[in-house]
């Protein structure tokens, strides 16, 4: 009639404990092997590891045969009995586009520029994401709908008129073609040309109509949506306004999301070429970005692939490896910040 | 007295809450009516209208305008290269978002479970959502074994066997279907689906993570309730995550829809940007393309829209 159960091992984390009529662990083994649920369970997850290895294979693969190429001599590219592991290792290709293509100025340049635009967009979507979402004023379906508008417009379609526009640029100056705006009253009726310097991006990026700002202030919306306004009502309550409400209370709360905001729009704006062909278009200039990079083969390898007859085959061997050397910096940044992106998501409420 | 009082300052209140809300927007109502607004309505203006470099003006003067109506409009729906681009894109449309929505679904139910590895999985399966766009989709496009991939697609070769780099011979998979009683179309549909995996895969990033976003936002009590109830798996999935995920399949059709068309892999796209850069290209004319095609686009989107929001569930909330 002993029935008190007596504690065998005790630790911080765990307890073991020994009462009667407790089965062995074989038996319990055994127990549990003979229910059918585990075996279903255990098939259903191991055809979705698999699966889940299978796209994740296709996501990697690109990527790995790129790397392997990379390191390959120019005798590797053409020998049909290397597939990934190159039989004379080099690594010509990384140093002659480091040296030759500008990849350290190129670099310097797009990050630079890459991180003026993030910061502003991701400031300017919390600013009109938290005034589309807490405020009721005239017009505040109108502004949402001209937000999704920038979004749907290709900027492609835009390409001539934007040119045009940051070449001459002057506020309101286009409506009419003759008509001279504000900046060219005191310029002595000139307009300013914004082309081969940062302006054009940066003044996109802090009015949020930059690449896809649309979906950053819809994302942005649609969390402080789900931000309870009680929050804000005692902010005001204890005689606080409604901008240090938000720089006080709101902002330090949407930190995950901004870290996705910021990742996507450094991210799209570093591996952009569309804006960099548009707005950066003077051939003599010195202020190289990355695609410059990939642009063109490097001299010296140039030279040594005259009469190579794997010309064309190595020479996208050396764009993929430009491919990579741009990437580089973003895989090192998502790493860091991959757990902030799917938190800042979850948390979003992106729903409805 | 006192009653007048109160109602005025409500008011004010009121009046004070509108005026910070264009406070926070005014960044971007600047930026439309003083940047957007100038360029969006030039850019119309310009299809409508021939851009001629005046005589003897330097290399950075305005160009004049002569309007020439709609003739750019005609020329560009006449032009056959034109429309069977518009065709090809529209048909990769058709092809492609419903298989994006659907694979985003089913990894995002997937990853949402717990599984081994999940963090990692979820690391890589987020990795196109930041690197398959702008300098990796032309160098991908313009890789040397991509074209020959595509080349001997086409050709009916072989050829891109030994590359190494490509996934799948599609040549077996069209060798397996052809003797199955199917018909041809199917098998074709098939056979470009499985052609086109690597693009869904890389093009259903940020759809995936929409996705994800609206299975977290479902409340646990739910599913332990159907638990009780004595559901299974397949009835909770349709009974419960379908309509409380409609919303967000919104979203991602017209998500995807304008991904795919502003992408400048699309055939559209490349269609212009080759005139673009071929010497003696008519910018008018490459405008008025981009504006038929944005139109098309609009009227997918309409329809779309329409057929998907007669089906979406909203949950009431309070």
């Amino acid at each position: 009639m002993e029935s008190t159960p007596v504690i065998t091992k005790e630790t911080k984390k765990s307890i073991h404990v020994d009462y009667e009529g407790k089965l062995s662990f074989k038996d319990r083994l055994l127990q549990k092997l003979k229910a059918s649920n585990t075996w279903i369970k255990l098939a259903i997850n191991i055809v979705r590891f698999i699966l889940m290895l299978g796209v994740s294979y296709v996501i990697i693969n690109p990527f790995l045969s790129k790397i392997a190429g990379s390191f390959m001599s120019k005798e590797d590219v053409i020998d049909s009995t290397v597939l990934l592991i190159p039989k004379h290792f080099s690594v010509d290709i990384y140093k002659y586009l480091f040296l030759e293509n500008h990849y350290l100025n190129a670099f310097i340049n797009t990050l630079t520029l890459s991180l003026i635009c993030a910061v502003a967009q991701t400031l300017v979507a919390c600013l009109v994401g938290y005034g589309l979402s807490k405020f009721k004023f005239k017009g505040n379906k109108i502004v949402m709908a001209v937000v999704l508008l920038t979004m749907v417009i290709p900027h492609n379609a835009l390409r001539v008129s934007f040119m045009q526009h940051f070449s001459h640029f002057d506020l309101f100056n286009v409506i009419a073609w003759d008509y001279k705006g504000p900046i060219a009253l005191f310029n002595g009726g000139n307009t300013v040309s914004l082309s081969d310097t940062y302006w054009p991006l940066a003044l996109m990026s802090i009015t949020g109509i930059a690449f896809k700002n649309g979906l950053y202030i819809y994302m942005m919306r649609q969390f402080f949506k789900g931000v309870p306004d009680e929050l804000e009502e005692s902010a005001y309550v204890d005689g606080s306004g409604v901008i240090r409400t938000f720089f006080q209370i709101i902002l330090p709360l949407s930190i995950p999301m901004m870290i996705t905001i910021f990742l996507f729009s450094f991210s799209w704006q570093w591996t952009d070429e569309f804006y960099a062909n548009l707005f950066f278009t003077d051939p003599e200039s010195t202020l190289y970005l990355m695609p410059d990079v990939y642009g063109k083969v490097p001299k010296t390898l140039s030279n040594a692939i005259k009469n190579f007859s794997g010309k064309s085959i190595y020479q996208s061997v050396i764009r993929n490896t430009a491919g990579l050397m741009i990437i580089a910096p973003l895989i090192i940044m998502y790493l860091f910040c991959q757990k902030f992106l799917v938190q800042g998501i979850e948390r979003s409420g992106l729903v409805g | 007295m006192t009653k007048l009082k109160l109602f005025k300052k409500k008011a004010s209140l009121d009046a004070r809450k509108a005026m910070s809300g264009y406070l926070f927007v005014a960044p971007f109502l600047i930026g439309v009516l003083a940047i957007y607004l100038p360029i969006l309505i030039d850019s119309i203006y310009f299809s409508f209208s021939e851009i001629a470099v005046k005589e003897g003006a330097g290399p950075g003067a305005l160009p004049d305008l002569v309007s020439k109506g709609i003739e750019y409009y005609k020329f560009a729906l006449d032009a056959k290269s034109y429309t069977d681009a518009l065709l090809s894109a529209l048909q990769t449309l058709v092809f492609q978002v419903p298989a994006i929505i659907i694979f985003a679904l089913f990894i995002a139910v997937v990853l949402n479970g717990k599984m081994l590895g999940r963090a990692v999985f979820r690391a890589i399966f987020f990795v196109p959502v930041i690197i398959a766009t702008g300098v990796m989709e032309s160098i991908e496009a313009s890789d040397y074994f991509t074209q020959m991939n595509a080349a001997g697609m086409e050709s009916g070769e072989e050829a891109a066997e030994t590359s190494g780099n490509n996934l799948f011979s599609a040549m077996d998979l069209q060798g397996l279907l052809a003797y199955m009683p199917v018909g041809t179309d199917l098998v074709d549909v098939v056979v470009k689906l499985v052609n086109s995996v690597f693009d869904i895969v890389n093009f259903s990033g940020v759809q995936m993570l929409i996705f994800l976003a609206g299975l977290q936002s479902i409340s646990p009590s739910i599913y332990e309730a159907c638990q009780i109830e004595g559901a299974t798996a397949w009835e909770t999935f349709w009974k419960i995550t379908f309509p409380m995920i409609s919303p967000m399949i919104l979203v991602n059709a017209i998500y995807s829809i304008i991904d795919s068309f502003t992408r400048s892999g699309n055939a559209v796209m490349n269609y212009i940007g080759r005139a673009e850069n071929t010497k003696g290209g008519n910018p008018s004319i490459e405008t008025a393309m981009y504006w038929i095609y944005f139109i098309v686009v609009i009227l997918i989107l309409a329809v779309v829209g329409g057929i998907c929001s007669t089906f979406v569930f909203y949950q009431r909330r309070e």
